[in-house]
């Protein structure tokens, strides 16, 4: 104990009453704006701990940049032996991953947090819906998200010539459809970690991974056995990549193939948010939920 | 009026019945204690009070409306501290505070934090992350956060657990100050027979996931024959 410790007899605690008696200092719960201050919360919560995260701050840059770096120069020298337009699949490959998988791994991480620093019945006992929740994590990663693609496609642009916006405005619904694969696959990793525990946090950086290989990622789907491949016709990632390597060999934007994406990713989406909610109503049925304040 | 109405409580993990069915109520402005020995129910009563756990039966009404069906007005007017919760010790105490002002939707979340901040004595230590404070300034903290949004129901679970008597005692007479002169209601459990004595109106003994017996402290001994409220503890805890 310090001084600073002390509360003693201070006469200041005179005012506890006057302080609540004053006023009932809050918005109306269910109004917009509760609801936008509690989705704030969340983003003020994770940019305050990324703020003040060395580690954190360097994950942005670090990871990306080796795996930029490895398959740069891979690619640079696949170039060297002729295999045409490899510097553009390969990186935009990489580019594009990192959108899927920090989508992914962002908001998971965001979850983490919590558990790690113990605070998860804090948040579970404040008046924050489970959908405030999701929005405020997902509002801050695609935020850091934005930052670590810029930063890459700087890297890329300057180490190899090759820039992202190549692929022209075809950029904007495949981000658009990774973002959401990632933030469905999020959303399927926050939900288990919630029904097992702290224990099975590696599926945090795992999960995203599991779905590379089926992703076609660098290299077509038609490479793949064929059932891998009937896998690979449900995983919307695929679809994006298969478009990517379409814009790049000037075939066009495949809108067809882009629209069964969407439509896998709204499936994605809807079956994480049914998932996560089910396992919250199990966690709260099975006391899993007090368990993570111990 | 009861601002907290829990009717016939019951949870099931398995073969053990942890909570059998529990009742009691919290009326405005009252300190109420729930005592027991470990594994005797008490938190996870805490817990299905809270929406944390669901019970597999009985009810709990907040504020006159049942849980289940008014979860977010019911939480945004009370609040939770523990012994075992903690707040993001990466962030600092004022950094902490603002991001629960904003959760529980104070307007001018700010102003509110710098009440706290007077009111609990911690300017010293606002730029300072938690994870670098004494165990009795963090849990000064906890109850900042506790009072963000002036709750009119505090629950609290062993809220000075992991103190030493010193702290505890001085975070004590912060909460006993707070419920008296604010005429808030507090939910409470501790180990702490002279915590308990010292600040609830009224104690439930629980037992094996019910509740033994209820009452004052002096009522207590009395109905027990005994001389304080320890050795109520020790006489139900022991059958």
């Amino acid at each position: 104990m310090t001084a600073a410790d002390g509360l003693g007899s201070d006469p200041r605690l005179g005012a506890a009453g006057k302080l609540a008696a004053a006023e009932r200092p809050i918005l109306q719960p269910a109004s917009p704006a509760a609801r936008r201050r509690r989705v704030l919360s969340v983003v003020l919560r994770d940019f305050y701990v990324l703020r003040r995260s060395v580690p954190r701050m360097l994950e942005i840059v670090y990871w990306p940049t080796v795996e930029l770096l490895i398959w740069g120069y891979l690619s640079v020298f696949l170039q060297a032996r002729r295999v045409p337009a490899v510097v553009a699949v390969l990186l935009g490959g990489v580019l594009l991953w990192q959108v899927l998988f920090r989508s992914q791994s962002e908001v998971s991480m965001a979850f983490l947090e919590d558990i790690w620093s113990r605070n998860l019945l804090n948040v579970f006992v404040a008046p924050l819906t489970s959908a405030e929740y999701l929005t405020g994590v997902v509002a801050f990663g695609a935020l850091k998200l934005v930052v670590n693609v810029a930063l890459m496609a700087a890297v890329a642009l300057v180490l190899y010539g090759f820039g992202l916006f190549s692929l022209g405005p075809a950029l904007v619904p495949f981000m658009a459809l990774l973002l959401l694969m990632g933030w469905a696959l999020a959303i399927v990793t926050i939900g288990v970690i919630l029904r097992f525990g702290q224990s099975a946090e590696v599926i945090a950086w795992a999960m995203a991974f599991a779905f590379q290989p089926f992703a076609a990622v660098f290299y077509p789907v038609s490479v793949l056995p064929v059932a891998m491949q009937w896998v690979a016709r449900l995983v919307p990632a695929s679809y994006v990549f298969e478009g990517m390597r379409s814009v790049l060999a000037d075939r066009g934007l495949p809108w067809g193939t882009l629209g069964m994406a969407a439509l896998l990713d709204v499936a994605y989406v809807v079956g994480a948010l049914a998932f996560f909610r089910r396992m919250l109503v199990k966690v709260r049925a099975n006391g899993g939920l007090s368990r993570f304040g111990e | 009026m009861a601002i907290l109405e829990a009717r016939g409580l019951v949870k099931r993990f398995g073969p053990v019945t942890a909570v059998d069915q529990v009742s009691f109520e919290v009326g405005e402005g009252q300190v109420i204690g729930l005592l027991g020995p470990n594994g005797a129910g008490k938190t996870t009563t805490l817990h299905m009070l809270l929406g944390l756990v669901t019970p597999d039966g009985g009810s709990v009404h907040l504020f006159g409306r049942d849980l289940r069906h008014s979860r977010l007005q019911a939480l945004s007017r009370l609040n939770f501290a523990a012994g075992y919760v903690h707040l993001p010790g990466a962030l600092t105490v004022e950094e902490n505070l603002i991001v629960f002002a904003n959760m529980y939707a104070i307007p001018r979340p700010r102003r509110r934090v710098d009440q706290l901040i007077e009111l609990l004595d911690l300017g010293e230590l606002r730029r300072r992350r938690l994870r670098h404070l004494s165990s009795g300034q963090q849990t000064r903290v906890q109850i900042a956060k506790a009072l963000i949004n002036d709750p009119e129901l505090l629950v609290l679970d062993e809220p000075t657990v992991s103190l030493d008597p010193d702290a505890g005692d001085r975070v004590r007479q912060l909460l006993l100050r707070f419920a008296r002169e604010s005429g808030r209601a507090m939910l409470i459990t501790s180990h702490n027979m002279r915590e308990v004595e010292r600040m609830c109106d009224l104690i439930h003994f629980m037992a094996g996931g019910r509740i033994v017996a209820t009452g004052s402290a002096a009522e207590l001994a009395s109905t027990y024959g005994v001389d304080d409220l320890e050795a109520v503890f020790l006489r139900v805890a022991r059958g």
